[in-house]
């Protein structure tokens, strides 16, 4: 049981004070902003709902959110199963593990508006490895104009960008299964399937919910590494989320940019909280 | 046998799949990329490298990032390791709502929040500063630490800090001297995430060094043009890598304890 010591908001009180300076102090501002029509900062009028009338109203908010959904899905779908997959597969021995994992980490080191244009060089017909190697099995590919093969790149991508954070942490959620468990597993004759799924997944839970998290809210508003591939296309098939609101914001549209932010983040929101909740019960439920 | 077989075929493959598209990026650093008079396209050089060095901007913009990141690391462990302890040692009113609070900064979008920072920072003068996008990448790597360094609090026993306290060390002292020796990991790894999540942000690094004082990945943004020499590119982008590969090798056998999120 931990103490109460309502002094210790004293030590909280720096983080809260900077979080407060870079998150809440924008947040406002912008919720404040999606009132206004906003020519020069000096200039703007208040235009109440307007602009989240116009955005509700248009067919296109539910488009790109059926993108970015089926996006999420599929990332969820193939990086979680495959990360874990890695972790399981991860020798024990240090110097064999630290390798590996070294190389797992490697993607999430480059900048993020370089990561298409390693792929975007990587699939080049005229000198990249996959592109050459695509061509000489006769496979026309197109992200360019064709948008199944523009989502297969996204997706192909942001697995090779992402799958190694997966990876460790369920790396990490393995390593705090004492060996005795193993142990006792062994005696009583149960299969791998057994060992996985009633020793080694329930200590991968904390992290993986962490994982599901991450990968959850970065998919649903990723920005950077899409935009490089197509900027969106073909013909609006890979515009997701993020993807509209940076037109909004490089066109200086100020006000519809601010309510789209604001409903950005009150859907980013809603799946944290149903993750948290969900989880929360989970873990409570067996017990 | 045939199991162990197949498992070291799958690990080869995982290793092949994760390395060659930077290997790729690597072959084409090497390689003039860009019709030029004494040299075909594809021949092996090291002019790419060359002219890389000989360019301060690109140069300049190396050390801008190493600056932000390294300024935003300190203010993170600074700012985190009391919050950090505060969360694994005690209960307060409104614990829980700072856990939501973090895990909501942690998650909110960078692009939804980049028009108000701009504005609030231009307020406060730190537009084209290194210490403007190390504050704001916060945004992020605040909740990171705090959630690792928790994890290696926990893990040291209560007694350790009672015993401290009773021989008469004050609070800071106590972290300085006690604390941060015992859970050095800890602060390896929560620098090594703040590094990665902070190196590779590029929305609001954009936003606020619109004008001047380009961080790395801007500056090879600026390196497409009409005629792109994607070899130059190809090598700052190798360049931009090897400080982050730096620090994974230091801290490859500590992220195997990774961090747990807490809500």
């Amino acid at each position: 049981m931990k103490q109460q010591r309502n002094a210790a908001w004293w030590q909280v009180l720096p983080a809260v004070a900077l979080l407060g300076l870079v998150g809440f102090i924008p947040l406002v501002a912008v919720f404040n902003y999606s009132f206004f029509d906003i020519f020069t900062l000096d200039s703007r009028f208040w235009v109440g709902t307007e602009w989240y009338a116009a955005l509700v109203g248009t067919p296109d908010l539910y488009a790109a959110l059926g993108r970015s959904l089926l996006f999420t899905t599929l990332v969820l779908m193939i990086q979680l199963p495959l990360g874990v997959g890695i972790a399981l597969l991860i020798p024990q021995n240090t110097f064999a593990k630290g390798t590996i994992l070294m190389i797992l980490a490697l993607p999430l080191v480059v900048p993020w508006n370089m990561i298409p244009i390693i792929w975007l060089g990587f699939i080049n017909t005229n000198y990249g490895l996959l592109g050459q190697m695509l061509e000489a099995m006769g496979w026309n590919f197109d992200y360019k104009f064709t948008a199944l093969h523009t989502w297969i790149l996204i997706v192909a991508m942001d697995t090779w960008h992402w799958v190694g954070l997966v990876a460790i942490l369920a790396n990490s959620g393995l390593s705090m299964v004492p060996q005795t468990y193993y142990l006792a597993a062994k005696i009583d004759g149960a299969g791998s399937w057994a060992v996985f799924r009633y020793i080694q997944l329930p200590k991968l839970q904390g992290v993986l919910t962490m994982a599901l998290i991450l990968r959850v809210t970065d998919s649903m508003m990723i920005y950077t590494e899409a935009f490089g591939i197509n900027a969106g296309g073909p013909d609006n098939a890979t515009s997701f989320l993020s993807l509209e609101l940076g037109e909004d914001i490089a066109a200086f549209d100020y006000g519809p940019a601010a309510a789209r932010s604001v409903v950005y983040f009150l859907i980013v929101l809603l799946v944290a909280w149903v993750l948290q909740v969900s989880s929360r019960r989970h873990i409570r439920g067996p017990l | 046998m045939i199991w162990r077989g197949l498992k070291i075929l799958a690990l080869i493959g995982l290793v092949v799949v994760m390395l060659a598209p930077l290997a790729q990026s690597i072959l084409l650093s090497f390689m003039s990329t860009l019709p030029r008079n004494d040299m075909a396209v594809g021949t092996f050089t090291l002019l790419n490298y060359r002219n890389l060095f000989a360019d301060p901007a690109l140069i300049g913009s190396l050390w801008t990032s190493l600056t932000y990141v390294s300024l935003n690391i300190v203010i993170c462990l600074t700012a985190g390791l009391p919050a950090a302890y505060a969360i694994s040692r005690f209960s307060f009113v409104g614990d829980r709502h700072f856990l939501l609070m973090l895990l909501v900064f942690r998650i909110t979008p960078p692009v939804v929040l980049s028009l108000p920072v701009f504005l609030l920072f231009s307020k406060l003068n730190l537009l084209n500063n290194p210490l403007g996008i190390a504050l704001v990448h916060c945004l992020f790597n605040v909740p990171v630490t705090i959630w690792i360094l928790e994890s290696f609090i926990s893990s040291v026993p209560k007694e350790f800090d009672e015993a401290a306290f009773l021989d008469g060390y004050s609070t800071p002292v106590f972290f300085v001297k006690f604390l941060l020796p015992i859970i050095t990991p800890g602060i390896a790894v929560a620098a090594f995430f703040c590094f990665i999540f902070s190196w590779v942000e590029v929305v609001l690094a954009r936003i606020l060094t619109s004008t001047g004082g380009k961080p790395i990945s801007m500056a090879i943004q600026s390196l497409f043009g009409f005629q792109t020499d994607v070899g130059l590119v190809m090598a700052v982008t190798i360049l931009s890598l090897l400080p982050g590969v730096f620090l994974i090798f230091l801290v490859r056998n500590h992220i195997a304890k990774g961090f747990q999120l807490r809500i």
